[in-house]
């Protein structure tokens, strides 16, 4: 396994040196490493230069197995350690921000329920926060919105949270029982910082002007409390689920009100998500205990794609 | 100033792509890189070295460029432009399916050449010129009967689900046609420079290159009426790619090739085409203020 690890980092590094500082070893063993992997599969893994290591065809092919087994290894790894560890044994999640406490709470009875002996560490993580923690192996399984980079990771089922709308109480649009989103002409938005979830965000603001509504203004905020403010004094609304946070506290604010979007409207969509190849009994049950719980408490539904798609002509391929 | 590797970070990261890029100019050498090496899925970009290995083929005497060939409507390889778009049996030259291959991206045209070219002639040409990080793994119609396999019963709808995204073969440079940017920057240096085979076949290909209708990715990063751009785009789901050579009046000329991944699974993603144009336009520059 450990040469496999060589032969991965070599082939991402495309040099000796920066390879082995990576894998914490000298740089003449790495290389004899290599040597004695090829020598073992008979292939050819790396053309060397005197300036610079480049894979050969035959590395690109076996590369992506490589990589299959290391993670299978590690799968392997982490499941032994929680046999061994047994109470101790410990599942590292992730949730966004935006899931409500009330689903907090009925996912981590759920997952006590599945896993009694496990001890889950939860933490608060945006998408793009749940990916680079993937890739730094920081993190077991997370719940993160879609779409994101699912390059090399594994997805429990896709479930969607329409959103409304969360604006003044003493707001003309305020008055409709739902909200046409050209009725939002004028109003700035609140919404999450782009680097939180770029192509969420991006999507989301490509959906408000298909629906008819251009922001007059974007503004970044998160917390409630700050989204709040925001709302009431800056001539914005947000946009949020029927049962976040915020809209609780609307339901009885004098002065917020949250009301449904008419139509079609946009939705965050969520899945629990994993690196392939590390999916054990522990992420199982904790992906199923989230699913769960997104679905009875936060009301999120199985998604159907139900929108036409005209591809163009630019796009070069038909299905 | 921020140096040329951060700023193209920056743009790909504004316009929602993760991107990686080579230029060089094609005359001095001197080089510009983002992620060089990366392995990526060539889709329509690998019609280029269909082309090359064509016009190698027709320089070593094994057909004739002008040789008529009939295409019928039935079996054809879907494709939104050119034959595969047509209706009736159509009657034209080898050389013209190869000007709608690369001016419209007919995949018709493509696999109707293939055919005639076979799929291990051009990974042999490719290897020759040194390509060591490029093979064509299968011809246009199956990559695409590929996708429809993975995509399922729902055909394009199916491309918003992000479950569907992570099984698909096609974007995966492992299991199929692939390259990396630094290898289409030389292909690309090797056609501009005459190095593929007789000088009339070099300009046919480069002529054909610049008859690209496309607007919208490499070109339009250089709106200048007195810049010339050549160049072959690329695109599946989540994919956006081209590859091509920027000419200016100086003299100065450079092959760019520049491969893009989206993580929105949208079919219309004016910022990601664009963004090809943009980040090329940075190397450009950087290799004009460097000369």
């Amino acid at each position: 396994m450990r040469h496999l690890e060589c032969f991965v980092t070599v082939a991402e590094e495309s040099h000796f040196g920066r390879a082995a500082a990576r894998l914490g070893m000298a740089q003449p063993p790495l290389s004899q490493r290599i040597a004695r992997l090829e020598r073992e599969l008979g292939v050819r893994l790396f053309e060397r230069t005197s300036r610079q290591v480049t894979i050969t065809e035959a590395g690109t092919l076996l590369l992506a197995e490589a990589r299959e087994l290391l993670a299978r290894s590690e799968a392997f790894r982490a499941t032994a350690r929680r046999i061994r560890d047994g109470e101790t044994g410990l599942l590292r999640a992730a949730l966004t921000p935006d899931v409500p406490g009330e689903t907090v709470a009925a996912l981590l009875a759920g997952f006590r329920d599945r896993r009694p002996g496990l001890e889950l560490e939860l933490r608060e993580l945006t998408t793009a926060g749940q990916l680079a923690a993937f890739a730094a192996h920081e993190l077991d399984v997370g719940v993160l919105h879609h779409p994101c980079d699912v390059t090399g990771l594994e997805l429990g089922p896709v479930l969607r949270r329409d959103l409304g709308v969360l604006l003044p109480r003493d707001s003309p649009p305020a008055r409709l029982d739902e909200v046409p989103l050209p009725a939002l002409t004028g109003y700035g938005l609140v919404l999450f910082p782009r680097d939180d979830a770029p192509a969420v965000y991006d999507d989301l603001l490509t959906a408000c002007a298909r629906g008819g509504w251009t922001p007059a203004a974007v503004r970044h905020g998160q917390g409630a409390s700050f989204v709040r403010g925001l709302v009431l004094s800056a001539g914005a609304v947000a946009l949020a689920p029927r049962d976040t946070r915020l809209t609780a506290a609307g339901d009885r604010d004098p002065a917020l009100v949250w009301r449904p979007l008419a139509g079609a409207p946009p939705a965050w969509r969520h899945s629990a998500a994993w690196p392939r190849g590390r999916g054990d009994a522990a992420v199982a049950a904790f992906s199923d205990a989230a699913t769960h719980a997104l679905r009875t408490v936060a009301g999120a539904r199985p998604e159907a794609p139900d929108r036409p798609l005209h591809l163009r002509p630019a796009s070069e391929f038909w299905l | 100033m921020t140096d040329t590797p951060s700023r193209l970070r920056a743009v790909f990261a504004d316009a929602g792509v993760t991107g990686w890029l080579h230029a060089v100019d094609i005359d001095t050498g001197a080089q510009v890189e983002a992620g060089a090496d990366q392995p990526v899925c060539t889709a329509s970009v690998h019609k280029l070295c269909l082309l090359v290995a064509l016009h190698q083929e027709a320089a070593a005497g094994r057909l004739d460029l002008t040789e008529q060939v009939e295409c019928p409507p039935v079996g054809r390889t879907p494709g939104p432009t050119g034959l595969a778009a047509m209706l009736d049996t159509a009657r034209l030259s080898l050389r013209d399916a190869a000007y709608l291959m690369m001016a419209v991206s007919d995949n018709t045209a493509a696999d109707l050449l293939l055919a005639r070219v076979g799929l291990d002639t051009v990974n042999r040409c490719t290897a020759r010129l040194g390509l060591t990080r490029t093979h064509a793994a299968h011809g246009f119609g199956e990559m695409l009967a590929l996708m429809r396999e993975d995509a399922g019963p729902d055909g394009a709808r199916a491309l918003a689900d992000p479950h569907v995204i992570t099984r698909l073969r096609a974007l995966d440079p492992a299991r199929t046609n692939r390259s990396t940017p630094r290898d289409m920057t030389r292909l690309l240096g090797a056609v501009w420079r005459d190095e593929t085979g007789p000088p009339e076949h070099g300009a046919a290909m480069r002529r054909v290159m610049g008859l690209q209708v496309w607007p919208h990715r490499l070109a339009a990063g250089f709106p200048f009426d007195d810049v010339h751009v050549a160049g072959k785009t690329g695109t599946l789901p989540t994919l956006r790619n081209e590859v091509g050579v920027v000419e200016y009046p100086d003299g100065g000329r450079y092959a760019v090739a520049v491969f893009t991944r989206t993580d929105r699974t949208a079919a219309v993603l004016p910022a990601a085409d664009a963004v090809i144009g943009t980040a090329a336009r940075v190397a450009v520059d950087a290799l004009r203020a460097a000369a």
